[in-house]
């Protein structure tokens, strides 16, 4: 891709026109300022946005966030949407991780009310919450129980005391997506899924715990209970190898059948199916199942971070209970009701690294933020900030409710590891009075910040162009790597 | 001699740059050949250097598929599948049939120390295997 191949529609917006390429079925936009940009067209993602622009079915435009860079079929960062009943359902277009996403907790705590505390916080975080290659955890499961989980997500959690009513009120879909099938989930998935409940796996998920910086909205960060100077905690992780069994199943099924609904596609990762196709709907079945699951994982890491605040700080601060500000999933397709050239329309919304963002009024809110917009939340790189957004009217008008997700990366993981000691980075960050507890010192140095983009910059762009709204900057004070 | 997957020399098995992920770029003189040098690289991808891995664990496949990237998709799923739950890897593979819709064989590994990565997946991203010279070669990416 060069930069003759599209043109500025406004100073955070650009377009690749669907004269591009002969199989584009759509124009490709994506978001950047300058900088970005050139980041962008530092490796093959525009390429992959315009492949995403060629799927049947598809709307208005395939969609890029600022945040976009390389992934595998979709650009990750990529948002597309495709007509209901008679366009496509792509589970690449989803991700292996499926409902990979970000919760944040809120704490009636102040930074000076952990600060003596913050290293036994960190270790009972990373003593009581499952983290790293092959560690399984305490909740381990038989193929009834984890069907039960598939259907019923978070609220499995809630059923046997480890979620609050709460909790799952502020939790996208409430927690638990209605019309999962487990009958559409293989064997393999759920051998896969045996002890993985409640555990943060490896890569790029943590949980960290982090300060409130500074307020960009009153308003908005009052509903939320934010207040400067507080203790919050994230949380990033997904549906760990539940997830990606069912993707990987329904990629390879996928493949046998796209031929012969007449599909032509320019990389077979982008494999897809209508919508209302056996295959089709059975993906949407259990890929609803793998989202539940995910709820669920999340919901039960946050009742370990509840003990672990227990563990470290009960009797020694006035509260260490825990809240939930809310949960939001970033690899998810979803069926949504959008306005598209001046009509209402239903359409499957793929997002693979993308924030629903859903603006003020909209009815699947819960009550307390529906007249602010949805909370998003967008993990920086490690060590760097992290940001609390709300979804705007812009969001609904101009993305199909969509907004960044993270920092984005734009160094390759073995340049990472070759470029940075992970014992050196877990210094640095140390005598930045970051607790650091990781997985591995060569996980820790394919996740250094520098592999990353500038997540403020990244901000900047989505509130510049008004698909989200600055509420709140957060800084880390604790890690728990995967 | 056998050279290492990370010995920059070794043209059989590379690891290549992906911005978010890993992939490995493949060459072999045949299929079987490629798909011997896949199992190791991904065995190395898993679990670094399995020079000295005890390999007292054996796994018969057999595997059917359209094509040869189908194929091949399958053959290191398995692999990935057996990391995730039985934490093995298997970095030797003995191939008693194979052809570009069907594969029978077995493998045989270990259990490392530890996993130093998690596949979650094999990707068909750009997948074709290709004919160069007398030989073939193919690019895998993986989601990790």
């Amino acid at each position: 891709m060069k930069s003759s191949d599209f043109k500025r529609i406004n100073p955070y917006l650009y377009e690749i026109p669907a004269s591009h390429r002969a199989d584009m079925r759509v124009p490709a936009r994506f978001y950047a300022d300058a900088e970005l940009l050139q980041q962008a067209l530092g490796d093959k993602s525009l390429d992959q946005l315009a492949n995403s622009a060629t799927l049947p079915g598809i709307v208005a435009y395939a969609l890029a966030m600022p945040d976009i860079h390389q992934g595998y079929g979709f650009p990750i960062g990529g948002v597309v949407a495709t007509r209901v009943p008679d366009g496509v359902i792509s589970p690449g277009g989803v991700g292996y991780d499926i409902n990979c996403g970000v919760r944040l907790l809120g704490t009636r705590l102040s930074r000076q009310d952990v600060a003596p505390y913050l290293d036994d916080l960190a270790t009972q975080l990373q003593r009581n919450c499952p983290h790293g290659v092959g560690r399984g955890g305490e909740f381990v499961l038989g193929r009834k129980q984890l069907e039960d989980v598939a259907r019923k997500g978070a609220r499995w959690a809630l059923d046997r005391g480890y979620a609050t009513e709460t909790d799952l009120e502020r939790t996208e879909e409430s927690g638990c997506i209605a019309g999962a099938d487990p009958s559409k989930i293989s064997a393999r998935a759920f051998e896969r899924a045996g002890d993985q409940l409640g555990t943060l796996g490896s890569g790029n998920h943590f949980i960290e715990v982090d300060v409130v910086d500074e307020i960009f909205d009153d308003a908005a960060a009052d509903r939320m209970g934010l207040f400067t100077g507080q203790i919050v905690v994230q949380i990033h992780c997904g549906s760990r190898g539940f997830g990606h069994q069912v993707c990987t199943d329904y990629v390879a099924r996928f493949q046998r059948v796209v031929n012969q609904y007449g599909i032509v596609l320019p990389d077979r990762e982008l494999v897809c199916a209508p919508l209302s196709s056996p295959e089709g709907q059975d993906y949407l079945a259990a890929m609803k199942g793998a989202a539940n699951f995910a709820f669920a994982n999340r919901q039960l890491l946050t009742h370990l971070i509840r003990r672990s605040f227990e563990d470290a700080l009960a009797g020694k601060v006035a509260d260490c209970s825990i809240y939930q500000v809310y949960d939001i999933a970033h690899n998810m397709a979803k069926i949504e009701e959008h306005e598209v050239d001046g009509r209402r329309v239903r359409v499957c919304v793929h997002r693979k690294g993308a924030t629903r963002a859903f603006g003020p009024g909209s009815p699947v809110l819960p009550e307390i933020y529906r007249d602010i917009g949805q909370p998003v939340f967008v993990p920086g790189s490690m060590g760097t900030a992290s940001w609390v957004l709300v979804g705007t009217e812009g969001s609904m008008a101009q993305s199909f409710g969509s907004t960044c997700h993270g920092a984005g990366r734009m160094m390759s993981r073995s340049r990472a590891k070759r470029e940075v000691q992970g014992s050196d980075l877990r210094h640095e960050l140390e005598a930045r009075g970051i607790r650091v507890r990781a997985g591995s010192l060569s996980g820790l140095a394919e996740e250094a910040p520098q592999a990353y983009k500038d997540v403020d910059r990244v901000i900047e762009v989505v509130h510049g162009a008004g698909i989200a709204r600055k509420v709140a900057r957060l800084v880390p004070v604790a890690v728990v790597k995967g | 001699m056998k050279r290492m997957v990370d010995d920059p020399n070794n043209e059989d098995i590379r690891i290549i740059e992906h911005t978010a992920d890993w992939a490995l770029r493949l060459r072999g003189r045949d299929l079987k050949e490629l798909f011997a040098h896949a199992a190791e690289g991904m065995a190395y991808l898993l679990a670094g250097d399995v020079a000295s891995l005890h390999l007292e664990h054996a796994r018969d496949v057999v595997l059917e598929s359209h094509d040869a990237e189908e194929l091949l998709v399958l053959w290191l799923g398995e692999m990935a599948y057996w990391a995730e739950r039985d934490g093995l890897v298997f970095p030797e593979v003995i191939l008693y049939e194979i052809t570009p819709v069907k594969l029978v064989g077995t493998v045989r590994g270990g259990r490392p120390p530890e996993l130093q990565k998690h596949i979650k997946a094999v990707t068909y991203h750009d997948l074709a295997i290709r004919r160069i010279g007398e030989g073939l070669e193919v690019t895998v990416v993986f989601d990790v």
